[in-house]
């Protein structure tokens, strides 16, 4: 039998090979993929997210766990797709147009990834209209956008004003963080959300995410 | 007193007649002379333009040539992307040192004609032109900023965990070119130096202790040996590595808003001198001269006398002129 408390002990030490191998052990046993998930990988992240926020775990740390998450979800993903299983939400992340700094940006990414949602990284330096052009193409849930300097902020706004022209701005939510970026500002451009660090972005996305579906019931 | 006067007393430990006034201006000084943050970047003409501008006008003691940290990674051979109006970037997908083997064959940039020139440049240039008026600071990429720079960030913070030796031969590296350049920068007038090595608050205390701190204390041995003070700043949250960062030998700390200046007064003890460390941007850029006036206060209590006051980081683009003067109106009140 895989052993799978190994498999959240190797998502929190960041060893993506021993992560890999239960999953592994787990499938060939004929283990239920979301019950890997749900009960040993994303409390394992959240745990992880949980050590970052109060400083026992920092950058090296958090992104060696989320390189096990990812080896550990890679072997589950085509049995995922097979079984209609649908993910937490699909969030669009990116650093805006004009911003290359990306390492927030791949924080948040990691932990809405080890939280169960599915997440289109268009990366960094990502005008609106891609923006635009990727929530269409995916219809993504929310989409996320994260600025470290002051000069590239006005970006998350131009981005806002083009799902505005798009017809698309009902049809998701928009977070927004980064250094410089605060709820004020969140408040003046229309976002729907704002969070100042990663771990709360992965909580406030399951909030929106919670609001989304009692809409539509 | 003049600034430099002011600044070295400030160091030295003896009286000063006013608080010595430090903040960081980039993007806030090329729009004070109407610059496009391109020019002010490439041409150390435009940037020593904006900074006595700005020095002047707010009456700050220093003029610094910080401008990017691309300065060196562009020598070096990396991809740079360029704005017309904001701060060149490195383009870390397409990193220098993606390949690590790639070390083995790099060689110390000439300075001969790069943009590691154009700031040695804009040091002798200062250094000419404001005399023995204010500090002329030069600035250096610390070891663990540097190597993030070439080796591209997010890749670098796994490094640590994956490889070792690598690391090491690359802070080794990246500490040997920047001692090379600050030396060239305090040939040609420089009279502070001063070190940025954002990164280092990235990667936790642990490999802090064990990497970043260690070549960051030999690179300040190195320049104070050539008979230049140096300020460390390390942008972000430094809560958890206080005390290693008081134990570089930097003359001057330069906290982020994010480290409380009380913190690292505890962590550091009485003679350490302090700098910070307001939030550029709620507390100075969103701010009102009164909140501005009264925020320097409590950092200035909070860190006690060895104390130089600026904000925490660069004095945002779009900061109203009158939070800055209240800095200014602030510092001058105090001594």
């Amino acid at each position: 039998m895989a052993d799978l408390a190994q498999l959240r002990d190797a998502i929190i030490n960041g060893n993506a090979k021993a992560a890999a191998a239960v999953v592994d052990a787990a499938i060939a046993e004929g283990a239920e993929p979301m019950a890997l998930i749900h009960g040993y990988m994303i409390p394992a992240m959240d745990e992880v997210g949980r050590r970052f926020e109060c400083e026992e775990y920092f950058v090296p740390e958090l992104l060696l766990s989320a390189r096990a998450m990812k080896a550990a979800l890679a072997p589950l993903r085509p049995l995922l797709t097979s079984s209609g299983v649908p993910p937490a939400g699909k969030v669009l992340i990116g650093t805006v147009k004009g911003d290359l700094h990306d390492i927030g940006k791949n924080l948040v990414s990691s932990l809405l990834e080890g939280g169960g949602f599915e997440v289109v990284d268009l990366g960094s330096d990502v005008s609106p209209r891609k923006f635009v052009e990727a929530a269409q193409s995916t219809g993504a849930d929310i989409i996320a956008l994260s600025a470290l300097l002051t000069v590239t902020m006005p970006s998350m706004k131009y981005t806002i004003e083009a799902l505005k022209e798009v017809g698309l701005r009902d049809k998701v939510k928009v977070i927004i963080g980064g250094a410089p970026v605060t709820q004020q500002y969140a408040d003046q451009i229309g976002a729907d959300g704002y969070s100042e660090n990663a771990t709360l972005a992965v909580a406030l996305a399951r909030r929106l995410m919670s609001g989304a579906r009692q809409a539509t019931a | 007193m003049t600034g430099r006067e002011r600044i070295e007393a400030r160091i030295q430990g003896r009286p000063v007649d006013s608080l010595p006034l430090m903040p960081i201006t980039m993007m806030f000084a090329a729009d004070s002379i109407g610059v496009p943050y391109r020019e002010y970047a490439t041409d150390h003409r435009a940037l020593a333009a904006a900074q006595l501008e700005t020095a002047a006008k707010f009456d700050f003691d220093y003029v610094s040539v910080i401008s990017d940290p691309a300065r060196e990674a562009s020598d070096l051979g990396a991809k740079i992307q360029w704005f017309d109006n904001q701060p060149p970037a490195i383009v870390e997908s397409e990193a220098l040192l993606s390949d690590k083997s790639s070390l083995a064959r790099l060689r110390l940039p000439d300075m001969g004609g790069g943009r590691m020139l154009d700031r040695i440049e804009g040091v002798r240039l200062l250094a000419r032109q404001t005399g023995a008026s204010r500090i002329v600071e030069g600035w250096v990429e610390g070891p663990c900023a540097m190597a993030a720079d070439l080796r591209g960030l997010n890749t670098l913070m796994l490094d640590l965990y994956d490889d070792e030796g690598f690391i090491i031969d690359l802070f080794e590296f990246a500490m040997a070119m920047e001692i090379e350049f600050a030396r060239a920068q305090a040939r040609a007038g420089a009279t502070l130096i001063g070190i940025g090595d954002a990164a280092a608050s990235l990667i936790g205390p642990r490999f802090y202790e064990r990497f970043a701190q260690p070549y960051e204390q030999k690179m300040i041995r190195a320049i104070r040996g050539m008979g230049v003070p140096v300020r460390l700043h390390i942008c972000g949250n430094t809560r958890k590595i206080l005390a290693g960062m008081g134990k570089t030998g930097a003359d001057i700390i330069d906290l982020d808003f994010l480290a409380p200046l009380g913190e690292g007064r505890a962590a550091m003890g009485e003679s350490q001198i302090l700098l910070g460390n307001m939030d550029p941007v709620r507390a100075l850029r969103d701010g009102t001269p009164e909140s501005v006036f009264q925020r320097l206060e409590e950092c200035y209590t909070e860190a006690g006398p060895r104390y130089i006051a600026g904000a925490g980081c660069e004095v945002p683009r779009g900061t109203p002129h009158e939070n800055v003067m209240a800095m200014t109106r602030f510092a001058r009140g105090r001594n």
